[in-house]
């Protein structure tokens, strides 16, 4: 499968080294649109506008700043910003095991997968392999795209997928939602129970869809169909031919051509 | 950050990230990229000279986002060379001009990995030195088909007494240029040329030219695209690397080459970083008479 890594490395643990590139396991399901200007279809584009001097500011008039508080900015540069981004790193450096049940799916960020590199195909089945029979998880810290991402590497699928995970100080603890604790009269309590596994069935995402999505694309396929695409102006396509002159002398030279073929 | 420090002409430079994969697929670093654009300096530079040059910036590396940037960084180095362009009732703009060795390498070691330029010089952005063909190939059609094209129009040109340079755009298509170097040229004339001689060009050969910019009418076609002629418009500098998933060259090829080419394996013409340095060095610079040539268009 031709798709193209995110990024290149290795996933390492011990003594084993094993090159992979990482592909994305999720394609996002939404239906982007692009903007066009109503009157003759240019595709539109967003410029940021200065409110005070009403005019649009030139990239290199751009800079960043972090809100402290009402108008109170603190501004920080590019090559700052740079300096404390850590190293892109070349590999996964499993740190630990943990059993897989024990991974709390409330710290899931993105899947990924990762894909084995040649030469590395024996000892990523053989990790496939062991991670799939002892039910575990690697634990492993990499940076990707600048952030640093504590990540979970576990077996799926007879491949290996990555998930990046959030960390603590980013997930909101349940108990702040959950409401004081009172005594459940029991009946009320069983036939919920009941209700329950009545409703009981495998988990089985294949027979959900994503009904709104399917339904714009099928508008967008039959309008396509059934309209001619709108276009957006070709710049200064004007039609009509050059100067006679030009025009008669490109005609000799191609009648030229044509016969020297 | 990891950084070191070169001198170059008594200017010391610093180099930041040097080991950071900017093409991670043949693992191609910074310092790698930095090595080529040195390399080849002596046969880029006169194509760089005093033309307002367009950055295209891949900061994390090829696979990942890119901006251009055509105004000059207002954090360069108080020896880069800049000019002030006005683009229609826009304000003026400050451009950097890379006419030197260490301005090359600044400008690289910023990930600059593509270089483009205007077909004119900032001291006379109303007067273009050539007249360029950009042959695009759209889906279904290659460097088999544009090889064709670049040919049937170089002797199209030459019938009209007009000699021209080819090199690729080391994506997928090819460039020929028309050389005029001449200070009365003007864009509204080599407009006027190009469009007349791209819609012959689609006349006669309509199943592998097209004219026409929309994408399902280029299918197993060439776009021939004359609106490059243009005040506005840059072009892959000759030599620059492309973004890529390695690092290709937009290179200068002899026309015997194209015609060997015409239907065999696309592959060989395209021109990878290592190969473009040793064939500039054994070949001198082709697109040498690009600059120097001076050509006036008929009928014009």
């Amino acid at each position: 499968m031709a798709v193209q890594g995110i990024w290149n490395g290795t996933v390492s643990f011990s003594l084993v080294a094993i090159p992979v590139r990482m592909v994305t396991a999720v394609e996002q399901g939404r239906v982007s649109f692009r903007m066009l200007h109503s009157t003759d279809h240019s595709p539109l584009e967003r410029r940021m506008f200065c409110p005070r001097e009403e005019r649009m500011v030139p990239p290199d008039e751009i800079i960043r700043g972090f809100e402290l508080g009402p108008d109170q900015y603190v501004t920080i540069t590019d090559e700052e910003l740079e300096s404390v981004t850590p190293e892109r790193s070349r590999t996964i450096e499993i740190l630990e095991f943990v059993d897989r049940k024990e991974l709390d799916p409330v710290y899931f960020e993105h899947p990924y997968y990762l894909v084995p590199s040649k030469g590395g195909e024996k000892a990523y089945q053989l990790l496939v392999e062991v991670m799939h029979r002892t039910n575990k998880a690697g634990i492993a810290k990499f940076v990707l795209a600048e952030r640093e991402h504590l990540v979970a590497v576990v077996s799926r699928d007879n491949a290996l997928e990555l998930i990046t995970l959030h960390y603590r100080s980013e997930v909101l603890p349940g108990d702040d939602f959950a409401p004081r604790k009172t005594a459940l009269e029991s009946d009320v309590e069983s036939r919920i129970r009941k209700s329950v596994k009545k409703m009981k069935r495998d988990f089985d995402p294949g027979k959900y869809a994503n009904e709104r999505r399917t339904r714009i694309m099928e508008l967008l396929m039959l309008k396509a169909k059934d309209q001619t695409p709108v276009e957006a102006p070709v710049p200064r396509d004007d039609e009509g031919e050059g100067p006679a002159d030009l025009v008669a002398a490109l005609e000799e030279s191609m009648k030229k051509v044509k016969a020297g073929r | 950050m990891n950084r070191t420090f070169v001198e170059m002409n008594g200017r010391r430079l610093p180099l930041t990230n040097l080991e950071k994969d900017l093409y991670p697929s043949p693992g191609f670093t910074k310092a790698g990229i930095l090595d080529y654009y040195r390399g080849i300096a002596p046969f880029m530079l006169p194509h760089l000279r005093d033309r307002a040059a367009t950055f295209k910036r891949y900061p994390e590396g090829v696979e990942q986002d890119s901006f251009f940037e055509k105004r000059c960084p207002s954090h360069r180095p108080s020896w880069v060379k800049t000019a002030e362009v006005v683009h229609g009732d826009a304000e003026p703009m400050t451009v950097c001009l890379i006419n030197d060795l260490e301005t090359l390498i600044w400008a690289e070691n910023l990930a600059s990995l593509e270089l483009h330029v205007p077909l004119a010089r900032a001291a006379s952005p109303r007067t273009p030195d050539s007249v360029v063909f950009d042959l695009d190939p759209g889906e279904g059609a290659g460097i088999p088909e544009c090889s064709r094209v670049a040919l049937i129009l170089r002797d199209l040109l030459s019938g009209m007494g007009l000699m021209s340079w080819v090199k690729t755009s080391g994506k997928k298509g090819l460039h020929v240029f028309v050389p005029l170097n001449r200070s009365e040229a003007t864009f509204e004339d080599t407009k006027l040329f190009s469009k007349a001689a791209a819609e012959i060009m689609q006349k006669h050969y309509p199943d592998l030219v097209t004219v026409k910019m929309a994408k399902r009418e280029r299918v197993a076609k060439v776009f021939i695209n004359w609106s490059q002629n243009d005040a506005s418009k840059t072009m892959i500098c000759v030599y620059s690397l492309r973004a890529r998933e390695r690092p290709y060259v937009s290179f200068p090829l002899e026309w015997p080459e194209l015609e060997n080419a015409v239907g065999q394996d696309p592959a060989q013409l395209q021109v990878i970083q290592s190969e473009a340095v040793r064939r500039a060095e054994r070949m001198g610079d082709l697109f040498q008479d690009v600059l120097m040539k001076e050509q006036k268009l008929p009928h014009l």
